[in-house]
């Protein structure tokens, strides 16, 4: 590796008439589901191309196509007028592009440095690696993109941004012509992400393209040169972000109004406490948390990454222990702390990780469905398996699960079908208090709405409803009241109409 | 669009291959077929009714406890410990019989230094989340060693108690009271994992502990249990094995609990947890007993005991990782 990346064509004239790269009607499927259909993309140097879409659109398949960590099916990909045959991440990055993905590929035990050079570290005598190079190296890439890290500081130990930042160098290194960031403020605090900010428009001095892939309407508009929408897979708009408005921007996105998303069929809340948790903390995170969740209401929580709603859903339900603090359904103390309790007590969570936590993939669909109710099917301890199907059957066709049979193993459904399974666990037992965290995590825009609609229904059937998600427009939409945490505490409380986004990130940041 | 037509005709046909492949019993089925037929026209003494009971007899000891692992295996955990506990046993139920001349106070004492053994497992893995292979490694040495602080030599049989002899010698008809036995616990154990609330727990718990959890299940008390049961099964089994040997041996049940766990895995079912039967496990017993048979039949070297399943478990599973890839296409 040459020390000619430290200054070549600083401030020189970038050329933009030719794109920096050019993709052209690529297609992507995957087992049951069209990922990617005919999409193009084209990525100018010197210029923020942002990609916008709602989960499931197709922004992470694309990038992923572009890193070289799926092949396409079919399409071109072009540099500079040349078509690429990208195989593999490496090859992606010997191209010159480079993907900062939203959890971060470093290598934590290294330093900042040796993630920097870890494609090709520089030797000296011998074959012996220049350590102090390497070092010295660092510095000045960190030094071009205005950010200073401690070259020799072990890279686990760094907060996230500054991660964000050393692959960022690590790009410049390789001499990217395209530097991609997925999602990158997703974890970030509005400081680091001004500072980000900061860092991305001086990649773009330097010619470089950058393709800023987020769902946030604010951060687009505050960055962006040009926005292409994506939807369903397909390719919606391409437009500089001065044609846009907030409003034609989430057209673009969900493709109707927001308001026929979140479709409320339900009736006021009542005025019955369903949940009371008072005092709450955990050794970890949680900090003398208390509310009141009442039956018929949806009760939305916000917060940022870390801010403590995970923590709260699993409390709360008695998985996870808690230190101090009561919490009492329907007027019972959930004690002993653990879900056996709660479940008896008729408390419940739909988890934000299926896969982990909510799924038996290997079991079939009907098994997954009644493992919360199953003693109902008990007779001297023998399931009745008949009634058990039946039960199970009338979910599936009540909640329109699109499945080939009772038979089928779960993890073969699509993730709009795994949540109405779980969701159906939940119901076939019967609760008082459902707490759901990110329920549209990983779910296709359509299914969106259907699970949006059942939540509505739950509520309708006067559950109250714990709602945890990072989804501005999810919580605008469902939410009766809304509630706000920042670093394990709850920073506020509002109903639903003197809820503004403003009000709801200003307490979110604290 | 011929060669999409001509695809699309020959998916269902794989298919239906593929289903009838599908199940590991099939294949394990058809080995044992094979097996069977292969000896008899080698050596046909094979198939004569005294041998067959011979092989049933031997079957009966591994089958009663692969009955307990099955279950534990199924719920993700696997005990290591059954080879050294099923010699401890012996010698502490023959110590017991011989102090008390009580065949009842004898079976007692075995099963609940067993089940004993079993809670010990159970309650290191779950209270102290010290993973199961480790920890049973852990008791099974300080079985091994406990037994000779116990005694030095084998306990020999000082009551002459003609019930304990008939526990492992004994027949019901022409049927050995260890396959009686055997068979008896199988039954309960399938009909458990099977048709009971308890058996589809059991399968959730090794399939997504933390579903199960959620799920307002304690999914400790079911491991728990699994645990307790397969060493309760060791209890049954090692009174028997005592009652063969006449003794109680603190050398016996070495390498015991591998064949166990190899005939469970051989009949299908996944240490990773979720998956597996007993039906399964029982072929897997009869299997790696008949090449235990046949090598001796056919008079060849003993040592082959050892090698030849070795080699079969490897086959097994590989036949069920391409069997798998082929359901997946």
């Amino acid at each position: 590796m040459s020390v000619d990346f430290l200054h070549p064509g600083e401030g020189a004239a970038v050329d933009t008439s030719v794109p920096a790269l050019e993709m052209r009607g690529i297609d992507k499927r995957f087992p049951g589901v069209v990922a990617l259909d005919n999409v193009d993309l084209t990525l100018e140097p010197g210029k923020i191309h942002a990609l916008m879409g709602e989960n499931g659109a197709g922004k992470s398949t694309l990038i992923k196509i572009m890193a070289g960590v799926y092949g396409k099916d079919a399409g071109t990909i072009r540099m500079r007028g040349r078509e690429l045959d990208i195989k593999s991440p490496r090859d992606s990055l010997k191209e010159g592009i480079k993907v900062v993905f939203q959890e971060i590929a470093l290598i934590s035990e290294f330093t900042v440095a040796e993630n920097i050079f870890l494609e090709g570290y520089p030797t000296g005598k011998g074959g012996s690696i220049d350590w102090r190079k390497i070092r010295a190296d660092s510095a000045a890439l960190f030094n071009r993109i205005g950010f200073n890290v401690d070259p020799a500081a072990r890279t686990g130990s760094l907060p996230v941004s500054q991660q964000q930042m050393v692959e960022i160098a690590r790009a410049l290194a390789h001499e990217a012509r395209v530097v991609v960031m997925d999602e990158p403020t997703s974890s970030l605090t509005p400081n680091e992400i001004s500072l980000l900010f900061t860092v991305i428009r001086r990649l773009a001095a330097l010619g470089i393209a950058v393709l800023y892939v987020s769902h946030k309407l604010d951060e687009v508009f505050e960055i962006a040169d040009t926005v292409t929408v994506l939807r369903d897979g397909r390719h919606v708009s391409t437009r500089p972000i001065g044609d846009h408005t907030n409003d034609t921007l989430i057209q673009d996105m969900i493709g109707r109004r927001i308001e026929s998303l979140f479709p409320r069929k339900r009736g006021a809340p009542g005025s019955k406490v369903a949940l009371s948790v008072q005092g709450l903390s955990t050794a970890k995170k949680l900090k003398d948390v208390s509310f009141e969740a009442h039956a018929g209401e949806v009760l939305g929580f916000f917060g940022l990454m870390g801010a403590g709603r995970t923590e709260l859903a699993k409390a709360v339900v008695g998985f996870d222990p808690i230190t101090s603090g009561t919490i009492s359904v329907d007027g019972h103390r959930l004690l002993p702390h653990d879900t056996h309790t709660g479940v008896r007590l008729g408390i419940g969570l739909l988890t934000e990780d299926r896969k982990s936590e909510g799924l038996m993939g290997e079991l079939p669909v009907y098994q997954n469905a009644s493992l919360a109710s199953l003693g109902a099917f008990a007779r001297m301890g023998f399931i009745d398996k008949a009634g058990e199907r039946k039960a199970v059957q009338d979910y599936v066709d009540r909640f329109r699960i699109k499945t080939p049979s009772l038979f089928q193993e779960i993890k073969n459904l699509s993730g709009g079908n795994q949540q109405k399974v779980l969701i159906s666990r939940w119901l076939m037992r019967g609760l008082n208090v459902i707490v759901v965290d990110e329920p549209t995590r990983g779910i296709d825009v359509g299914a969106k709405s259907e699970i949006f609609a059942l939540i509505d229904r739950l509520a309708g059937e006067g559950l109250a409803v714990v709602m945890m998600t990072s989804e501005m427009p999810e919580l605008l939409g469902l939410s009766d009241r809304v509630a706000v945490m920042c670093e394990g505490r709850l920073t506020a409380i509002m109903s639903r109409d003197d809820a503004t986004q403003e009000k709801i990130l200003n307490a979110a940041i604290g | 669009m011929e060669m999409s037509e001509l695809t699309q005709s020959s998916a269902p046909r794989r298919f239906i291959g593929g289903q009838l492949l599908g199940s590991s019993q099939l294949v394990l089925g058809i080995i044992l077929a094979v097996l069977c037929i292969a000896i008899s026209i080698a050596a046909p003494q094979f198939y004569s009714e005294a041998n067959i009971i011979a092989i049933l007899r031997q079957c009966a000891l591994v089958l009663i406890v692969a009955s307990g692992m099955t279950m534990l295996i199924i719920t993700a955990e696997v005990d290591l410990s059954v080879g050294a506990s099923l010699a401890f046993v012996g010698c502490i139920g023959m110590a017991v019989l011989n102090s008390t001349h009580s065949l009842v106070l004898g079976m007692l004492a075995a099963l609940a230094f067993a089940g004993g053994v079993g809670l010990f497992n159970g309650l290191v893995v779950t209270r102290l989340k010290v993973n199961s292979l480790i920890a049973t490694i852990g008791t099974m040495m300080m079985l091994q060693g406990g037994v000779y602080l116990f005694t030095r030599e084998a306990v020999q049989n000082h009551h002459r108690l003609v019930s304990f002899t008939d526990l492992g010698a004994g027949y019901i008809g022409a049927i050995p009271l260890p396959v009686v036995i055997a068979v008896a616990i199988f039954a309960i154990a399938a009909v458990t994992l099977r048709f009971t609330t308890l058996g589809r727990y059991l399968y959730a718990v090794g399939a997504n502990e933390r579903a199960v959890r959620l799920s307002g299940v304690r999914s400790e008390r079911l491991k728990l249990f699994a645990f307790v049961v397969t060493g309760l099964c060791v209890g049954v089994a090692g009174m028997i094995l005592a009652s063969l040997m006449n003794a109680g041996q603190p050398t016996a049940g070495r390498g015991f609990e591998l064949t166990v766990i190899a005939a469970v895995i051989l009949g299908g079912t996944s240490l990773l947890g979720g998956r597996g039967s007993l039906f399964g496990t029982l072929l897997g017993v009869l299997v790696l007993k008949v090449i235990d048979n046949g090598i001796i039949i056919l008079g060849w070297n003993q040592d082959l005991q050892m090698v030849v399943p070795g080699v079969v478990i490897i086959l097994a599973t590989y036949l069920d990782i391409i069997r798998n890839r082929a359901n997946v296409r």
